[in-house]
């Protein structure tokens, strides 16, 4: 396949689709410089080729990865997600987060957590977690407290409605400025919502007709424009009053 | 030496294909593929924590299971499944989640010839959208040689019936890359050009196959083309929605 140059630069795929074997990058040109790379990107001798199907991102000075979109979670140091407590050890509880091996929660990893008081947590117990670490080949490490040790809104999740979707309307859900959906939603409605990086969302709201509405305003809004979301939750509001 | 196909088409005209992703709403990721009347339909849950005894627990595992459209399983689906398997284990990256398995399960909709080929393409496609690590895509093509030498393919299964040999050929789609700006490295030959799989029937002489080999590989260019638009057209981009 050819491809057209432009006159002085390389061309280059940033924002543009790549696919599983497509070199992005070509190192052999690049000395002497430090390059991060994210997810789904690979290092094989002088190539940076792309491992996922998505788009190329770029962000100063030096990170490239592949933005997808996908109803499997991978894990991230850093990342806020939803889990699913499966089972209780004696010093970790094993959670669900969606991805390839099930994480461990140490039962101290809480604010202010003894021996003495270890949270009691069946089975099926949601909770919002913060992932600490997550290497290839491990079971990632998540903590009931941010970084200082604070709780934060860590902890389990009482009452309320948990759906899964995908990694990208989690990501969009928690863009900054306000995504549209929220927006509109919140103008009219009160409620409380926690987005896992991991591709589930949980509604609380007084009544269950608000916590329906607003789960199904979010899992429409994924293919959707700004404008089209905004008319979608006007929509959905007038039909219930 | 021209030989007329029941349905009009040249020797190398490739059958209307269509794809689609994300069709069902369990799976992790699931794609359906058809060519010409043959339809299948590919669906991946994955990967999940655990592998079988026998496997390597340093890689990560691949199980196939085929679902004929009729009939029960028998030795025909279980070649097929390790066809696949094989298939799939030289194009995903196996270190990058070890201790993992994906599932693929392939349901046959219909089949009107090129089976394996078009069921190769609907999983590579359905990995794609569970976003499975990948070294690169697979395209397969169906390949008949004729009585007298001549190669047609993409053939309907009645020309599978009628023919004395066919070829399943798997190649690696081609690859966009940016070009290299320091001394051109002395490439030896692209990696177009390397084969993944090979399944053959019946008898044909060695030329005839080095023939199969060469058209099939010439038409694979035609059906990387049409999986990257396809890949393209299906994941929504919307600038205004980047966090």
């Amino acid at each position: 396949m050819a491809i057209a140059e432009p006159t002085n630069n390389s061309p280059s795929y940033i924002d543009k689709l790549v696919v599983p074997g497509d070199v992005v990058l070509d190192l052999s040109s690049m000395s002497n410089q430090t390059i991060k790379l994210g997810g789904g990107l690979r290092q094989d001798c002088d190539s940076i080729t792309a491992m996922k199907a998505g788009m190329l991102r770029f962000s100063k000075p030096n990170k490239y990865w592949v933005e997808s979109s996908q109803k499997r979670y991978v894990p991230s140091a850093g990342d806020a997600v939803l889990g699913i407590v499966v089972d209780t050890k004696a010093e970790n509880f094993l959670i669900d987060i969606k991805g390839p091996a099930l994480a461990y929660l140490p039962v101290l990893a809480f604010e202010g957590g003894t021996r003495r008081n270890i949270p009691k947590f069946e089975v099926g117990t949601l909770i919002y977690v913060r992932v600490v670490k997550a290497n290839i080949g491990m079971n990632p490490d998540l903590s009931c407290m941010d970084a200082s040790g604070k709780a934060a809104e860590f902890g389990p999740l009482k009452d309320g409605y948990m759906f899964e979707t995908s990694t990208g309307l989690s990501r969009m859900l928690l863009s900054s400025p306000a995504c549209p959906v929220l927006e509109a939603l919140g103008k009219k409605l009160s409620f409380e919502i926690a987005v896992g990086l991991n591709g589930r969302v949980w509604v609380n709201a007084a009544a269950p007709s608000t916590v329906i509405l607003v789960s199904n305003a979010i899992m429409n809004s994924e293919t959707l424009t700004s404008v089209q979301q905004k008319l979608m939750v006007d929509k959905l509001l007038q039909r219930t009053q | 030496m021209e030989i007329d196909r029941a349905d009009g088409r040249t020797a190398n005209q490739l059958r209307p294909l269509a794809c689609s992703r994300n069709v069902l709403n369990r799976a992790h990721g699931s794609a359906s593929w058809s060519q010409g009347e043959t339809k299948v339909l590919a669906a991946v849950y994955g990967p999940k924590a655990g592998t079988n005894k026998n496997e390597n627990p340093e890689k990560a595992c691949f199980e196939v299971i085929w679902k004929p459209k009729t009939g029960q399983i028998g030795k025909a689906e279980k070649e097929y499944e390790m066809i696949l398997k094989r298939t799939i284990q030289s194009i995903c990256l196996l270190n990058v989640n070890p201790n993992t398995t994906t599932s693929i399960i392939i349901q046959v909709v219909h089949d009107d010839g090129a089976l394996l080929p078009c069921a190769i393409n609907a999983a590579c496609a359905a990995l794609v959208d569970a976003s499975i690590p990948m070294k690169h895509l697979a395209v397969a093509i169906c390949c008949c040689v004729a009585q007298n030498g001549y190669v047609i393919l993409d053939p309907s299964k009645l020309e599978e019936q009628t023919f004395k040999a066919f070829a399943y050929l798997v190649f690696p789609n081609s690859i966009i890359s940016l070009p290299s700006e320091a001394s051109p490295k002395p490439v030896s030959e692209p990696m177009e050009h390397g084969i993944i799989t090979s399944v053959t029937r019946g008898v044909m002489p060695v030329d005839d196959y080095f023939h199969c080999l060469d058209r099939g590989r010439a038409a694979t260019s035609k059906l990387s083309d049409f999986l990257r638009k396809n890949l393209h057209l299906q994941t929504p981009t919307d600038p205004s929605k980047a966090g």
